[in-house]
């Protein structure tokens, strides 16, 4: 075709390259933009200006909205390794993103681990988690397996509210306090915090791309559409449930782990089953079973449910129900589903109007 | 069938020895009063967890608005007992809407049929490539039904506005079965036909969408009925004040078993509207099912707080049959005195708790018979075990869907009511019972009507348990102390037990394995 010049990669990734750029600019673009210039005194000149403009009023509020959306989107992709990528409908992946949490937090807090060592805990305690919780849980399936999860992410929460635990846990609380070197504490250094996550989506992003995209993925892809022909043609399901769920569990305790280094603290609703639903929720209305999906319905959901807030006060959730409901039935592939499978209904319908118009190139009879 | 009985003679023996251990730690008297709190609780769980067993079972339906439906039937009994004006301030505004609904499919079809036509003759159109067959096609996309739909929403929402109803909303006065909200609250006459009209309409808008095509015959037969719905709920609004004085004046037990009706009726109107609107065109989708009743927990949850208000209510008042503030020696002592409690081995046990257990028995026979001996049970099991094969045997399977998830939420919703003077009515209770059920249904096995009461009876037993754990703890014959728990074992005992089967039973004890 008459495309020249671009290399192929590039012009197969430029979305992400967009979104990329946009996403490192816009402390500078928020701190010109939204920056409250009383904060940030008058000698100060030049991008140093900038960086502290970044750090004040309402541009320290959008950078933290946009970390939100971050983890959220990281834990959102998480399950969709499982919903999307795998078949497994869990309802209990808040318990690994909770635990991610609490794990971090006590550490730093009681104990007085290093950072790297704490989080270093998380990644241990994510894989010996979801492990354990693996073994027992997918020997049921379909409903079955969301119960069994539920349950077990019930029992967590019950744990995290047990009056035993209120010295590590702050019981119904919630833990708080949570200590982090002052370098990249998010309170005095919004924008650097703000760096850490992108750096931190960017390279899960990647990595889940390269994990279903990778034979594994495919052989997880193959074990949502059919499981038995999966393990007609020799490929042990189990093991590979597994690794999904191992994979998926890791993800999610990192981002608990930035949420409660985030909020610099946790409390049990991060546990909840409401925080399940959530992630679903996000899942489902981007588009589960791609990866740019829950990127975006993380994105809406947060976004939106802050927006709704405001407008509606606590009867925002009825809002958000009714619009869940609508998507749902009028997208049932949620937005970058069916955009995906639609697209090229799209540009035929699209052409076709051209044509008619008189714009487009008649088509070629043959 | 040796595994069923295998599993049958396990949960009794378990349920044996849990009871023998109870009685020989605190003796007869309160393991009779815990283990009858137990049932009341079982009742509960039960009446909640059948329809979500059968759905379950008959269409692989995950129902998540089972707990909300089974809360909205709690705070409709409340409200038909307890505050009669409310609901017929509120009736004819929905008849109305369902009248011109009604109406409005007949009027609509022909636009629905030349849309369909269009949208068939889409592909044909295109494939032509004549321009003014394109045209046509784009403009069908466009469907003048879903725009008219849209504009019957909108319709709705400016009829309803303004309307009183925090005013017509006066619970703490009614929870005690005392004042109503005051004759100011209502609106005059005029105001509400005009409410009724604007309502009638959006349901006429609304019909094209509402329409199916190609269905030519029985269409006076549904303009009588839409005239019918019309005129019942004209009826009703002109006659609110009669009515009103009517059902006030009725005895507190007709109005306790009027409020059980309307709780049914509800539940069921309801569920049947779901399933026919929003489950049915998703199945073999059980994803988006899911999903779907997700979103409906959301919404049902949001607007009872809308309409209820966010705080819960104190419980409702018991029919006189248990009122009296004394306690009877024995059952047939009680059918006289009406006390309010009565006297179990020595201490005191609320006699409308045994009215809960009452009817979760009733219900739990009255269901079996209907499964066990009707022609309709037959063909409920039948779809159990496979529905496709029901449907090719040439019945119409899709109406027992209806049927069946109609007939779970009025269950869950009469469990609601029943639940009302026992606990009272909170927007939460939804989701606390509906966990509850949940567990009793996967432990019991999803879609086996027994299993699910033998899991409604471990749970309900386990809870009770639990909690005397809790507050007095077990005395352990060979240790000093009792053994205590902090309230959160108590909790996730429920959870515990349905781990501990699953892991050994993945089916539940009695499900089929897949």
């Amino acid at each position: 075709m008459g495309k020249t010049g671009l290399p192929l990669w590039l012009r197969r990734r430029w979305p992400g390259l967009v979104v990329l750029v946009l996403l490192v600019l816009f402390p500078f673009v928020a701190g010109l933009a939204m920056g409250d210039p009383a904060g940030v005194p008058p000698e100060v000149r030049g991008l140093g200006r900038v960086l502290a403009l970044a750090e004040t009023g309402r541009a320290k509020f959008w950078q933290g909205m946009i970390i939100q959306v971050l983890i959220l989107a990281v834990f959102a992709m998480s399950y969709d390794l499982l919903l999307g990528y795998t078949g497994i409908i869990s309802f209990g992946h808040a318990m690994f993103y909770g635990v991610g949490g609490y794990v971090v937090g006590i550490l730093l807090k009681h104990f007085e681990w290093p950072i790297w060592a704490a989080v270093g805990a998380v990644v241990l305690v994510a894989v010996v988690q979801s492990l354990v919780i693996g073994v027992l849980s997918l020997r049921v399936k379909g409903v079955y397996l969301a119960m069994v999860t539920l349950a077990f992410a019930e029992f967590f929460y019950i744990l995290s509210e047990a009056t035993d635990f209120r010295q590590y846990t702050g019981a119904d609380d919630g833990l708080h306090g949570i200590y982090l070197p002052p370098a990249i504490s998010p309170t005095d250094h919004r924008t650097r915090f703000y760096f850490l996550v992108v750096a931190f989506f960017v390279s899960m992003y990647l990595a889940t791309r390269r994990l279903v995209d990778s034979p594994t993925g495919r052989v997880m892809v193959a074990i949502r559409e059919n499981e038995q022909r999966a393990a007609t043609l020799g490929y042990n399901t189990f093991t590979y449930k597994l690794i999904g769920l191992v994979a998926s569990g890791l993800l999610a305790a990192l981002a608990g782990c930035l949420h409660a280094t985030f909020n610099l603290g946790v409390t049990p609703s991060v546990l909840s089953v409401g925080t399940t639903i959530d992630v679903l929720a996000m899942t489902i209305v981007g588009g589960a079973g791609t990866l740019t999906g829950p990127v975006l319905g993380a994105a809406i959901v947060h976004l939106l449910g802050y927006w709704l807030n405001r407008i509606f006060g606590p009867a925002w959730t009825l809002m958000f129900g009714a619009m869940f409901v609508l998507i749902v039935v009028f997208l049932p592939y949620g937005i970058v589903g069916t955009i995906q499978a639609r697209s090229l209904q799209w540009k035929a319908g699209w052409q076709r109007w051209l044509q008619l118009m008189g714009v487009g190139a008649p088509r070629s009879k043959a | 069938m040796g595994k069923r009985y295998r599993a049958v003679i396990a949960s009794v023996a378990l349920v044996v020895v849990l009871v023998g251990i109870a009685y020989a730690g605190f003796g007869a008297t309160k393991t009779a009063s815990v283990l009858l709190s137990g049932l009341t609780l079982a009742a509960l769980y039960f009446l909640l967890a059948a329809g979500l067993s059968l759905i379950f079972g008959l269409m692989d339906v995950l129902n998540f608005a089972h707990g909300t439906l089974f809360m909205i039937g709690a705070y409709v009994g409340y409200t038909a007992f307890g505050n009669p004006r409310l609901l017929l301030n509120t009736l004819p505004l929905f008849l109305a809407l369902l009248a011109g609904a009604t109406a409005g499919t007949i009027v609509g079809r022909p636009l629905r049929a030349w849309e369909q036509a269009v949208r068939r003759r889409l592909t044909a159109g295109e494939a032509s490539g004549n321009g003014r067959e394109v045209l046509r096609a784009l403009l069908a996309r466009l469907t003048p039904s879903l725009l008219l739909a849209l504009l019957a929403v909108a319709l709705v929402l400016w009829g309803v506005r303004g309307f009183p109803l925090d005013r017509l909303v006066a619970f703490e006065a009614t929870a005690t079965g005392g004042a109503i909200p005051t004759a100011e609250a209502q609106e005059p006459i005029p105001r509400m036909l005009l409410r009724l009209a604007q309502m009638a309409l959006a349901g006429l808008l609304a019909g094209p969408a509402l329409a199916r095509e190609r269905r030519e015959q029985g269409m006076w037969k549904e303009g009588m009925l839409a005239g019918a719905i019309g005129l019942v709920g004209l009826l009703i609004l002109l006659a609110r004040d009669p009515l009103e004085g009517f059902l006030l004046g009725l005895s507190v037990d007709l109005r306790f078993l009027l409020a059980l009706t309307a709780g049914a009726v509800v539940g069921a109107l309801l569920g049947g509207l779901i399933e026919r609107t929003l489950i049915r065109p998703f199945y073999g989708r059980p994803i988006t099912q899911i999903v779907l009743t997700l979103g409906l927990m959301f919404v049902g949850t949001e607007l009872v707080k809308a309409v209820w208000g966010r705080e819960g209510h104190p419980p409702m008042t018991v029919p006189s049959l248990f009122a009296e503030s004394c306690r009877s020696e024995s059952l047939a002592a009680w059918l006289t005195e009406h006390c309010s409690s009565i006297d179990v081995l020595g201490r005191a046990f609320p006699t409308y708790r045994l009215f809960i257990i009452f009817v979760g028995g009733v219900i739990l026979v009255g269901v079996g018979l209907l499964l066990r001996y009707s022609r309709l049970g037959m063909i409920i099991r039948a779809g159990v075990q496979d529905s496709e094969m029901v449907e090719a045997l040439g019945i119409n399977v899709r109406r027992v869907f209806t049927f069946v998830f109609a007939l779970g939420s009025a269950l869950a919703a009469l469990g609601g009511v029943v639940a009302a003077p026992f606990v009272g009515v909170y927007p939460e209770m939804g989701g606390i019972f509906q966990l509850q059920a949940f567990i009793a249904v996967v432990i019991g096995g999803m879609g086996s009507y027994g299993g699910t009461a033998v899991g409604a009876l471990l749970l309900g037993l386990a809870r009770a348990f639990g909690d005397v754990l809790v507050t007095s703890g077990i005395p352990i014959p060979w240790a000093e102390q009792a053994l205590r728990a902090s309230p959160a074992v108590a909790r996730a005992s429920t959870v515990l037990i349905m781990a501990i089967v699953l892991l050994v039973r993945p089916a539940g004890i009695f499900g089929r394995k897949e």
